[in-house]
């Protein structure tokens, strides 16, 4: 290293010295060439993040831009995502490079020191500034876009798959994906040339040439900050951990994730400091041969490294959990489905006449008989849903004066109740069956309106199958003794299902499965509900087959899933990207006083696993953040997903934690690789 | 009693590739007697510093031996060396070799806290050398927040606070200025006089003579040695500049 740098202070003071006019642009052309040649340890990792950056811009531009992709049912929707997602990858592109400039810039102070020295003017270190700037803009630019284009095809057969789109992206090169790709990269190379410029300016010389060896102070201790790092964290944590209402979760996720940040910060500044200085003031523990040397050297190094590390924490995070929802809404795709539609095709209508039911089947039984298919597991009922206020056991209108939480009450007849159950209850006329999903009575009497109802049973589970939102507010299902029971309730709670007109319809539901390819249930479906609109029972219902709507949750949860692993990929280049840089440092830093205890009387082996054991400590704290945020993050995204229809918490929970240990065993990966750049540079 | 004994020590260095050797010391012998200040003196590259790397037990020799205390420190093993350099040793370097990291204080525990000492011990040990060296009242500062001068007598107070058989000081005065360079050779020759034995590489004639004794290293081999026995410094000084004019213009070894 500093054998090549003499070199170059040779060659460079020659062709200064030199009497001969010399083609001076050529000249710092060519010193740009040879310093990005020369500073490759450091210069191809961030040429290599704008290469992958510029990459997944365009792909992610030219994905966007497809124009078979318009054509696609769904497709807009997708659009919509991935043009979302070049506003996300364009802004962290931006804070990406220009965090791996500055730490360029900072490694090379000492450099440019030395050729203000050899008497090269500010504005001609500029010069050659710009000479590197421009090659590595152009570097990135050709070697981004083409493996972009390349990858495209690749990412494009991807998108197939998990957009389950069934016709074929056509491949093309769109210019103008390229044209975006180059005036963003543009605008950040010429921030970070700027950037260099301003602090060669500002800086005199001599500091230069002396660069990092400015004896570092110890650090301060800031008990505030670190006081308010675990305020906010603890806040954090608890507001994800006890939050239970869906919506609520939603509404606060970032303000917790917020919190969260601020604290981690907070705490990986300001915290790692309090806490070793506290170690330090225990003499007895203190002056133990290994705490001796791990706590000076933590605390040095947390001084150092805090943000760092406390950045690849927060990044982290981030991955893990875009990639474990993202991925838990696409594989919970089918359950969400189901959810939304009990049975592949329902038929929702009001039951206004006699003979209702009876017609709905013949239709049904008209349609299906050239597939020579049956309805399997078929699911038919009565009910009317009413909406209105509770208060403790009462159940009023809205707008009658009272006030209550907001409930939905489903009221069933008893011979269906029975029929479903496979029971056989009885009911006397003021007797009513109660399942609570959510919510809470007390007692034995139910005020409905005017009138009160005895409670039989509270029901322990109820034979329907769960509704998606109906956790989000309070929900019962009442069973009553029969159909005619509503027509004294109709009365005491006013309006039916919103409806301006008192109706007491019931509604008459119709579902079953179908053995058939989505193709033909598709088919089934458009037949069934042409014949139904066409009748005159179409004005009061519906039909709806959830093949028809899968391409649409499809479309949705893998356009989401698509656009977490892009960030998730692109955190993940940032994460190595930090974890290397602060390697490299943490080397130079290391091997001076690595030199030192040497000579002081450590051996080696000592030496060894103390820098070790703290280089270990200091990488493998984000992770274990990470985790820690994880698992407290994880009851909130839980509730979060119940409003996409996912119940299965196990199922996160297996996502999650599939996630958490491949992403630990890439961490583990990328540590042991950068681990190696360390250890050749201190020994 | 000789408390370090050095036969025939040899040290070739072989460039990577097995090309050139280099023969850094030919054949070097002498011995140190206990509470001797020595200094060994010789134009760079005469193999200065290699011979101290080798008294250190930072390098081995190619071949010869070097006894401290009659025990045989070239085939002490790898485990047990840094141990023993901890127990045996004090050294003192050019550029101080202080941790940023640590203060003063800290420095100076360190090869106790290596060593496992409690803590009381090592203040019970540390009060005295302080006021010997008189840098009690800057103990609790930082390595970058002191003198050159200050931050070479807290190295002297680390290699002392073993009690080490031997000091080893390498260019202790290279770094400094010649006030803090006087202070720190008086400090030697005080300490020198309450027993310690000291052995110091230098090419500062200045720094010399204050040993009783000086040693001549040219080409790899002692080239001659001079007794100060009752010469005053000023006297001494003279001697050791001859001495060094002779061995520069290639004159011929005599006793």
């Amino acid at each position: 290293m500093s054998r090549a740098r003499a070199g170059q202070e040779r060659r460079a003071a020659g062709r200064e010295g030199r009497p001969t006019k010399v083609d001076t642009k050529m000249f710092y052309a060519k010193l740009g060439f040879e310093n990005i040649k020369k500073n490759s340890q450091t210069y191809i990792p961030y040429l290599l993040t704008c290469m992958g950056t510029v990459m997944m811009y365009y792909i992610i531009q030219s994905l966007a831009g497809n124009e078979s992709l318009s054509a696609i049912q769904g497709g807009e929707t997708i659009k919509t995502m991935l043009g979302l997602g070049t506003w996300i990858i364009g802004i962290f592109a931006v804070i990406f490079l220009f965090y791996t400039n500055s730490f360029l810039i900072k490694r090379r102070k000492k450099e440019f020191g030395l050729y203000n020295i050899l008497g090269m003017e500010k504005r001609h270190l500029g010069m050659v500034v710009l000479w590197e700037s421009l090659y590595a803009y152009l570097a990135s630019m050709l070697a981004g876009l083409a493996s972009g284009v390349l990858f495209s095809e690749l990412v494009f057969l991807l998108a197939e798959r998990v957009l389950r789109l069934k016709t074929h992206l056509q491949f093309e090169i769109i210019p103008g994906a390229m044209g975006k790709a180059c005036v963003l990269f543009g605008v950040i190379f010429l921030v970070n040339l700027l950037n260099t410029l301003r602090q060669i300016h500002l800086s005199n010389p001599s500091e230069l040439l002396r660069g990092g060896n400015v004896g570092e102070k110890e650090p301060k201790t800031r008990w505030l900050l670190a006081l308010l790092g675990a305020a906010t964290l603890g806040a954090g944590y608890y507001m994800a951990a006890v939050i239970e209402d869906p919506v609520e979760a939603m509404a606060f996720f970032f303000v917790a994730v917020v919190l969260v940040i601020i604290g981690t910060y907070c705490l990986f500044t300001a915290g790692s400091i309090v806490i070793l200085k506290l170690m330090r003031r225990s003499k007895r523990f203190y002056y133990k041969a290994n705490h001796f040397i791990s706590v000076s050297g933590m605390m040095y190094r947390m001084k150092q490294n805090a943000a760092g590390l406390a950045s690849i924490c927060v990044l982290s995070t981030g991955v893990l959990i875009i990639i474990s929802t993202t991925i838990c809404m696409y594989l919970g795709t089918e359950a969400s489905i189901r959810v939304r539609y009990p049975r592949n095709i329902y038929v929702e209508v009001q039951d206004r006449e006699e003979g209702t039911t009876e017609k709905i089947k013949a239709m049904v039984e008209e349609v299906l008989a050239p597939y020579g298919a049956k309805e399997v597991d078929p699911l038919e009922y009565r009910y009317i849903y009413w909406m209105g206020r509770q208060k403790e056991n009462r159940f009023s209108a809205f707008g009658d004066g009272s006030n209550g939480d907001s409930c939905v009450v489903q009221f069933l007849t008893l011979e269906d109740y029975n029929r479903l159950a496979g029971r056989e209850e009885t009911l006397e006329k003021d007797q009513v069956l109660l399942y609570t999903e959510k919510g809470k009575t007390e007692g034995t009497t139910l005020w409905l309106g005017e009138n009160s109802y005895r409670i039989k049973e509270r029901l322990a589970d109820f034979p329907l199958p769960e509704e998606g939102l109906g956790s989000m507010v309070k929900s019962y299902y009442l069973v009553i003794p029969e159909k005619d029971t509503v027509k004294e309730l109709g009365a005491g709670l006013g309006y039916w299902s919103g409806e301006e007109e008192p109706t007491d319809f019931w509604t008459y539901w119709y579902s079953f499965d179908l053995e058939l390819t989505d193709e033909q249930q598709i088919e089934i479906w458009e037949q069934l509900s042409g014949k139904f609109s066409a009748s005159a029972l179409g004005e009061y219902g519906s039909v709806r087959g959830a093949a028809e709507a899968r391409s649409s949750f499809y479309a949705l949860n893998g356009g989401l899933l698509f656009l977490g692993i892009f960030l998730g990929f692109l955190f993940l280049m940032g994460t190595v990207l930090i974890i290397y840089y602060k390697q490299i440092s943490e080397g130079y830093d290391d091997r001076e006083r690595y030199q030192i205890m040497r000579k002081v009387g450590m051996s080696r082996r000592e030496v060894k696993s103390s820098i070790r054991s703290q280089v270990l400590t200091v990488f493998y704290m984000p992770l274990l953040a990470a985790g820690c945020h994880i698992v407290f993050a994880f009851n909130m995204i839980r509730r979060i997903l119940y409003m996409m229809g996912l119940f299965d918490t196990g199922f996160f929970a297996l996502c999650t934690a599939g996630t958490l240990l491949i992403f630990a065993a890439f961490y583990c990966l990328v540590y042991g690789r950068t681990a190696k750049a360390y250890y050749k540079i201190i020994s | 009693m000789a408390i370090l004994e050095v036969h025939n020590l040899k040290k070739i260095y072989v460039t990577r590739f097995g090309g050139n050797q280099v023969e850094a010391l030919k054949n070097v012998s002498f011995s140190v007697e206990e509470g001797e200040y020595v200094a060994i003196m010789g134009e760079s590259g005469s193999g200065k510093t290699t011979l101290l790397n080798i008294l250190a037990a930072l390098d081995k020799p190619t071949s010869g031996e070097v006894l401290l205390n009659g025990e045989n420190i070239t085939g002490i093993k790898e485990k047990e060396i840094s141990a023993f350099r901890r127990n045996n040793l004090g050294f003192v370097f050019q550029d101080f070799n202080l941790l940023d990291t640590f203060s003063l204080k800290d420095n100076i525990f360190l090869p106790l806290v290596l060593s496992g000492k409690s803590y009381e011990e090592m203040e019970r040990r540390l009060s005295p050398i302080a006021g010997k060296l008189g840098i009690r009242d800057i103990l609790a500062k930082y390595p970058y927040e002191v003198s050159g001068g200050q931050k070479q007598r807290a190295a002297v107070a680390r290699a002392l606070i073993t009690n080490p058989r031997l000091v080893l000081a390498d260019e202790p005065t290279g770094a400094l200025d010649s006030r803090a360079t006087e202070g720190l050779l008086r400090v030697f020759g005080e300490i020198n006089r309450d027993g310690q034995t000291i052995l110091m590489v230098t090419h500062s004639v200045r720094a010399a003579s204050h040993a009783k004794r000086v040693l001549f290293i040219k080409d790899g081999e002692v080239f001659h040695q001079i007794y100060r026995a009752s010469m005053t410094e000023d006297e001494m000084y003279q001697k050791i500049a001859d001495t060094l004019t002779v061995l520069a213009t290639g004159g011929e070894r005599d006793e």
